[in-house]
Parts: structure tokens; C-alpha cells; sequence
């Protein structure tokens, strides 16, 4: 099966001053991760976003759109970035989430991909 | 035809388990065997081997209603995909016998942490030991509907999120055996919370049957078999639990005669088993104080400077209000009545969840302190609080006494 991990987190704590270290440390348990998924052999992929002050929605109501500046929710957490994995049930896909690294507060959620044929 | 409905319902947990395992699907498992049931009841005679003869009939249901799915799959979108599942009919058709153990790899399922607890524990009680829907509703105090559809929504969040029905590998099973005690322990609180009122045997012993269950699969488990004691050692005192006008009768006053001997030496052997494996942990601990109440039945006496002393290292281990509250009563017997409710007042009543056990042995330790009036109140706001019948009954004689000393 394909899942999703969405990556929600507070970006705040990469600002102030150790920030960049942080950001260097997460980085690399990202490069770990992505280490691992090539060895699995298993089909993969995922992305970083750029930060949610760039997001545009376009909000709809009652079925009509209106552009907005700003990410869908107004959370002090956003979507930072995501990746797709293979794996064989929730309980694998829940393992590649936890080599996420996320140092501080927010959530990575797991959701299986519809699949094609269905 | 008792007997056979009892073979039937203890031939569950094995056969359902095996099936579900099988065609991974719970709800093909349960309605297979739901329609096995029920010609298994129409038959002139019981079967040698209820649950073999189960298996089998609801083998053949399942096969049934799969071609039925298929011809239908058939007839909205041609032939596409019938040799695939023509692989899947020869697999139903090998099942085992004598029937595979499945019943560790079905817990895991409906215990799965990705359920919500609530809806775990109403899968379990559901799936494994078929307890009806309505049943389940009345414990868990909401309507039958939602608690369809809470059964409903876990199933299908089982099938779509993916939830193995493999075993998990042993280093994962930390967090998913937390998972599964966790459910039984909210389906014994569940059951037992007014077991001293309208008492319902037929849950709390299907929650037993799930808790035997379980320590008889996880016998290396020490948590397992401490929480497994303790719901038997709550079990054990079922008859004593209420006197003859329905009113709640604490423990310490229990007629030790009405307990289940049997039932105690049980859980203590488990007890033995759980401490040959060296890792304490907060069941075992709860285990333990229960057990030490049991021993008035052998001795004629508690040891409450011992019941404190555990209730002292469960509130390392677990803490919480209601061992808060158990702590200060065990306190009060070993160092009198008003250290008990000095302990009680470093508690912030506003606060609790449910402060009624709170006002109850607030009450309680007053009118030990000969302070009827404030007893008498504090008893007055234990009883605003709702309590089940047997409670009420039992905190109303209470107050009765306490007034009736003025």
C-alpha cells in the first residue's frame, strides 16, 4: 500500500538563535531517512515546502473560490512538507513516520493513498 | 439448547479470529459466523466439536457471500479481476484444522492504537466475544446508533487504513501491548463501574473471558497477567458487592463468605507468574492491593499499613485521582481518620473529573472525626452527583447514620 506522511510542525523554533543548528540537525535525520528509503528498495518520494507565509488557497464557499493569501489553516503549526512510501501496512508506514525527525511541537499524519484501481 | 449456546460463545473468540485472519475482513468474519450460529441452534443434535463444525458452515457462508460480491462486481464491470479471486476462494476452501490460534493476531487488530480507545474496546467486546451492539451502548453510556457507528467507522478504518492482520514483530509490541490493556481496561471499568447497581453478568463475564484470553496468550507478559488478576479479583467479589436491598456494600464491610474462592487462588497463581518475570508495573500493583484486600477472607483482617504503602507506589507509577482518593482511605486506617483527610484536602475537587468518590470518602472520614454536620454535607454533594442506584441507596443510609448521631 502507498501512504502519505504529511509533516504539520511549528517552524518557529528554527528561527531565534540556534535555530540554524536545529534546522542542520533535522536536515539530517531527513538525509538518514531518505537513506533508508533508497536502501529498502522501495518506491518513495517527498518534498520540503516552502514556508507557509508563500501559500495561496483558494478558498471555496458554497462551491465558489476566492483567492487568499495564507496557508488553509490558520495554525501556529503548518504543512512543512511530505513524503510517499510503500509499505506493506499502517504499522510500516507508522515506522517510516517516526524516522521523521520533528523537534519540536506538530504532527506527521499517516494516510493511505486511494489506489489506483478502485 | 444452553449448553449449546455456551459451546457457541466459547467457540467464538477461536473460530472468529481464525476466520478473520483468513479472509481478512471482519465483517465477513462476523456474518459467517453469525449465520453458522444460527443453523448450528437448528440442528437435531450438538456436534462433537462445536467449534470445527463452526468453522466449517461458516466457511462455506463466507465462500457464499464472496462469489455473491463477485457475481455482483461481475455484472457492474465485466469480467475484470474473477481469476484473482478465484486464487482467494481456493486459500478460504484450505483453512486449517484443527483451527489455527488466530485469537493474538484479532486482538491486535481491533487493539490497534490507530482505533480510538472507545472504539477498540466496543470492537473487541463486539468482534471476539459478539456482544450485541445494544449491550455495548449501555455501558458505554450513548445511544445504540452511535455506538453502530463507532463499530462501523473502526471497521472500516481497519480495512482502509491498513492495519495488519499479521502479528506485529516482537520489538514493536511495547506500544501496541499498552494498546491492548488499555482496551481491556477500559471494558472492565466500562462493565464493573455499576456492577453494585443493575448488575450485568453476561458483560462481566465476557470481559473475563477476554481478559483470560489474554494472559493465557501473553503468559510472558507481566502486565498482562496483572490486569488480567485484577479483573478476577474484582470478579470474585460480584455477590458481595450489594446487600439484599440493592444498596452498594464497600469492601471492607464485604461478607467475605460471598466471594469466589476459586476465582482469588486464580489470580494470585497469575500474580506468582507475573513476579517470576521481574518488571513491576502499575496492573501488577493494582493486582496486589486487591489481592491484600482478599486476604481478610483468609485472616479476617487487612493490612492497610500495606494497601498504603502499594497505593504510596502506584501514585509514583500511575497517578491519578481516584488512587489520590484510595490512597487517603488506606492512610486514614493506618494513621486515623484525620490524616486520611488531610491527605484528601491537598486535592483540588473543583478540578476532578468525577469528584464523587471524592465527597463519598470526604464524608466518610468526617464522620469518623465525629463532624457529622460537614459529613453530612459532604455526603449531600457526593449524592447531587448521580450515582448509580447502588451507590445512592448506599450514601443515603450513610447520611441517615451521620445525621441521625446530631
Amino acid at each position: 500500500m502507498q501512504y502519505m506522511l504529511l509533516i504539520t510542525e511549528d517552524e518557529s523554533i528554527y528561527g531565534g538563535d540556534d535555530g540554524a543548528k536545529l534546522m542542520e540537525a533535522t536536515l539530517a535525520g531527513h538525509m538518514k531517512l531518505i537513506e533508508a528509503l533508497s536502501v529498502s528498495g522501495r518506491e518513495w518520494s517527498g518534498n520540503r515546502l516552502k514556508g507557509a507565509d508563500t501559500a495561496t488557497t483558494i478558498k471555496y464557499t458554497g462551491g465558489v473560490g476566492a483567492l487568499h493569501d495564507g496557508p488553509y489553516s490558520e495554525t501556529h503549526e503548518e504543512l512543512g512538507g511530505y513524503y510517499i512510501v510503500e509499505a506493506d501496512d499502517l504499522d510500516g508506514a507508522i515506522e517510516w513516520a517516526r524516522m521523521i525527525p520533528l523537534p519540536g511541537n506538530g504532527g506527521i499524519e499517516v494516510r493511505p493513498i486511494w489506489p489506483n484501481d478502485e | 439448547m444452553i449448553e449449546r449456546a455456551r459451546s457457541i460463545a466459547e467457540a467464538r473468540p477461536r473460530v472468529i479470529a481464525a476466520l478473520a485472519v483468513h479472509l481478512r475482513d471482519l465483517d465477513l468474519a462476523e456474518d459467517a459466523f453469525a449465520e453458522a450460529a444460527a443453523k448450528c441452534l437448528e440442528l437435531p443434535q450438538t456436534p462433537r466439536n462445536v467449534g470445527g463444525w463452526l468453522l466449517t458452515a461458516a466457511r462455506r457462508k463466507a465462500v457464499d457471500a464472496i462469489r455473491r460480491r463477485e457475481a455482483e462486481a461481475r455484472a457492474a464491470a465485466g469480467s475484470l479481476g474473477v481469476a484473482e479471486q478465484a486464487d482467494d476462494m481456493a486459500d478460504i476452501l484450505k483453512l486449517s484444522e484443527p483451527i489455527a490460534d488466530e485469537r493474538l493476531r484479532l486482538i491486535f487488530i481491533c487493539c490497534h492504537p490507530a482505533i480510538a480507545l472507545e472504539a477498540r474496546a466496543a470492537l473487541a467486546l463486539k468482534v471476539i466475544c459478539g456482544l450485541p451492539v445494544k449491550e455495548i451502548a449501555r455501558v458505554f453510556v450513548t445511544s445504540q446508533q452511535t455506538m453502530f457507528q463507532r463499530i462501523t467507522r473502526a471497521k472500516a478504518k481497519v480495512q482502509a487504513a491498513g492495519i495488519a492482520f499479521e502479528l506485529p514483530p516482537r520489538k514493536a509490541w511495547g506500544e501496541r501491548l499498552e494498546a491492548v490493556l488499555l482496551t481491556l481496561e477500559l471494558a472492565y471499568t466500562a462493565a464493573f463501574q455499576d456492577a453494585a447497581g443493575e448488575r450485568d453478568d453476561e458483560l462481566s463475564s465476557e470481559v473475563e473471558r477476554l481478559a483470560r484470553m489474554v494472559a493465557e496468550l501473553l503468559p510472558e507478559e507481566p502486565e498482562a497477567l496483572g490486569l488480567t488478576a485484577l479483573i478476577l479479583l474484582a470478579r470474585s467479589r460480584e455477590r458481595a458487592r450489594v446487600d439484599g436491598d440493592g444498596a452498594m456494600v464497600p469492601l471492607s464491610q464485604q461478607d467475605t463468605e460471598k466471594w469466589d474462592y476459586p476465582a482469588i487462588e486464580q489470580a494470585r497463581r497469575w500474580m506468582d507468574s507475573a513476579a517470576q518475570l521481574g518488571a513491576t508495573g502499575p496492573y501488577q500493583v493494582m493486582a496486589a492491593i486487591q489481592l491484600t484486600h482478599a486476604r481478610r477472607g483468609f485472616d479476617g483482617d487487612t493490612d492497610w499499613a500495606a494497601i498504603a504503602a502499594l497505593y504510596d507506589a502506584l501514585m509514583v507509577m500511575r497517578p491519578g485521582a481516584m488512587t489520590a482518593i484510595n490512597r487517603a482511605v488506606a492512610l486514614a486506617k493506618v494513621q486515623g481518620a484525620a490524616c486520611g483527610l488531610e491527605a484528601l484536602e491537598g486535592m483540588d475537587a473543583e478540578a476532578l473529573q468525577n469528584a464523587r468518590p471524592f465527597y463519598a470518602a470526604r464524608g466518610e472520614l468526617l464522620a469518623q472525626l465525629g463532624q457529622n454536620d460537614a459529613a453530612a454535607q459532604a455526603l449531600d454533594r457526593a449524592i447531587a452527583l448521580d450515582p448509580a442506584r447502588a451507590e445512592m441507596l448506599f450514601l443515603k443510609a450513610k447520611r441517615m447514620e451521620v445525621l441521625g448521631q446530631n
